[in-house]
């Protein structure tokens, strides 16, 4: 609330940080932007396989307020972005980090909003759908809104937003390498690192009522090629 | 502040500039006086000492006499949005603190209200935390009355008061979706019970209303009474138990906004 983070802020901050290190998420890798601040992350997010964005590899810079998680984080893009919900200055407008109001013309679905239990997962999965199916209803770049419905209206004859997105794709593999990371490019590259998306709640609910859940991931890890076996958590009933 | 006005401004008028922050800096601002000048959860006063508020106004002087009949002492607590949660969370789990056999049955009851959460599709990580923290504070209880300044100090570290106050929010906001056919009947206007649990319950620093108090004290089997002090005719101050019928645990002082924790004489 106050100019001085709150205890809250840091504690919740630090242990996404450190679950994101120990279990990268598919799609995106975060790091701190400076070694002694955990309000700042840099972010980079891989596009999804068999999207416009297959391939593509974006930067942002994650910025949290010092009462989060009350309140939502910030994201600016800093790779040049051409999408109907990212300013020119880069950055992203999106529901999930606006606090919900009641507004029933926004056109928005309010569980989408912010909440406190919403995190760093959540935000960027949700960028990663938004990046594919864009919010035209309150566009932040007008522009790049009325070529993408163009695009989509004419089932992809009218090239020009394709066109761009795949410049800025291409764009940022060159990025990639000289970052020296490494774009998964099929599906299965994509979402090795984790569970599969689908089943992945139910898979936790059930988890949260195995007392040894914690036991469970151990086994996982001492395996050895958890890379794998995560892929099909339910299946692995050692334990 | 719809969101599409404000893109809108944003684009014609003011491009680097985002509406939403500006007002948000504004109530920083004002929660910041606000939090340097009262304790989230203060100590144990004399009730008396709501007199020196109402000198001058008679209708007020009447009730607090009212109230002096009833009550011993009084535990202001921050006005910030989150009064009522954590004014309520302190007043029960103080009154635990002598009562050990409610204690242990209480512990029960939350361990089913986090699969109850889970199941509304809260994100298992956060919610675990939340849930946690929460534990950590109610477990000071189970060190019995010595552990009461423990449970002072605790709740006066916004780490975790605050988590607290988050996951009670959440439970709230369960219950009020498990019964939504219910709680439909007391929202206004055309909004449903989860716009209602996103806007007004599940965000930290809303203010809360009746329904916030039937929707906890019922998931948590904890009954609360307030006492409503305004400015109405009578000179007593009018009390409402919530769940209706239920064994009063808790009781609260009402004054317009704003929720205080009341000890009565009787205890």
């Amino acid at each position: 609330m106050a100019q001085q983070p709150t205890g809250s802020a840091v504690r919740a901050l630090a242990l996404e940080y450190k679950s994101l290190q120990e279990e990268p998420v598919e799609g995106f890798r975060v790091k701190l932007a400076r070694e002694d601040n955990l309000f700042e992350w840099e972010v980079a997010i891989f596009g999804p396989p068999e999207t416009l964005y297959q391939g593509g590899y974006f930067k942002a810079h994650m910025k949290f307020p010092p009462d989060y998680p009350y309140s939502p984080p910030s994201i600016r893009f800093l790779t040049k972005v051409w999408h109907p919900n990212v300013y020119e200055n880069g950055d992203l407008c999106i529901s999930i980090l606006h606090p919900p109001v009641d507004d029933p013309q926004s056109g928005e679905l309010p569980c989408e909003r912010w909440n406190p239990t919403q995190n760093v997962r959540t935000i960027l999965l949700s960028v990663i759908s938004l990046l594919n199916e864009p919010n035209t209803f309150s566009p932040a770049n007008v522009d790049a809104s009325v070529m993408y419905r163009r695009w989509k209206d004419s089932k992809g004859k009218d090239k020009e937003y394709e066109n761009i997105i795949r410049r800025q794709v291409s764009g940022g593999r060159a990025e990639a390498e000289k970052d020296g990371v490494v774009i998964p490019m099929t599906l299965e590259d994509y979402c090795i690192k984790t569970k599969v998306r689908a089943p992945e709640a139910a898979l936790d609910m059930t988890d949260f009522y195995v007392d040894d859940y914690d036991l469970e991931d151990d086994d996982l890890e001492m395996s050895g090629d958890d890379e794998y076996d995560d892929g099909d958590d339910s299946g692995n009933g050692e334990s | 502040m719809s969101d599409s006005t404000e893109t809108d401004e944003n684009n014609k008028y003011n491009p680097g500039e985002n509406q939403d922050d500006l007002i948000l800096q504004q109530h920083r601002k004002i929660e910041k006086e606000i939090s340097e000048s009262i304790a989230l959860i203060g100590n144990k006063e004399a009730l008396s000492s709501l007199e020196s508020e109402y000198s001058d106004d008679d209708i007020y002087r009447q009730k607090v006499q009212d109230l002096s009949n009833k009550y011993k002492s009084v535990r202001r607590t921050r006005p910030d949005g989150n009064c009522f949660f954590r004014a309520f969370a302190f007043a029960y789990l103080e009154s635990l603190l002598d009562n050990q056999q409610e204690f242990a049955k209480f512990k029960d009851t939350k361990n089913c209200s986090i699969r109850g959460g889970v199941n509304l599709g809260f994100p298992q990580f956060t919610l675990e935390d939340f849930h946690d923290t929460f534990m950590e504070v109610v477990n000071v209880v189970g060190n019995g009355p010595s552990a009461c300044d423990e449970l002072y100090k605790l709740f006066n570290n916004s780490g975790y008061s605050d988590y607290v106050v988050v996951y009670l929010r959440l439970i709230a906001s369960g219950q009020l979706q498990k019964e939504a056919e219910f709680y439909q009947n007391f929202i206004e206007g055309c909004r449903s019970v989860l716009d209602f649990c996103h806007q007004e319950v599940e965000p930290m620093f809303k203010e809360s209303d009746h329904i916030h108090i039937i929707a906890l004290s019922s998931a948590l089997n904890v009954g609360v009474r307030v006492r409503y002090m305004d400015r109405g005719d009578s000179s007593e101050v009018i009390a409402h138990d919530f769940p209706e019928g239920s064994k009063v645990a808790v009781h609260l002082l009402y004054r317009p906004g704003h929720y205080d924790i009341l000890y009565p004489s009787t205890s």
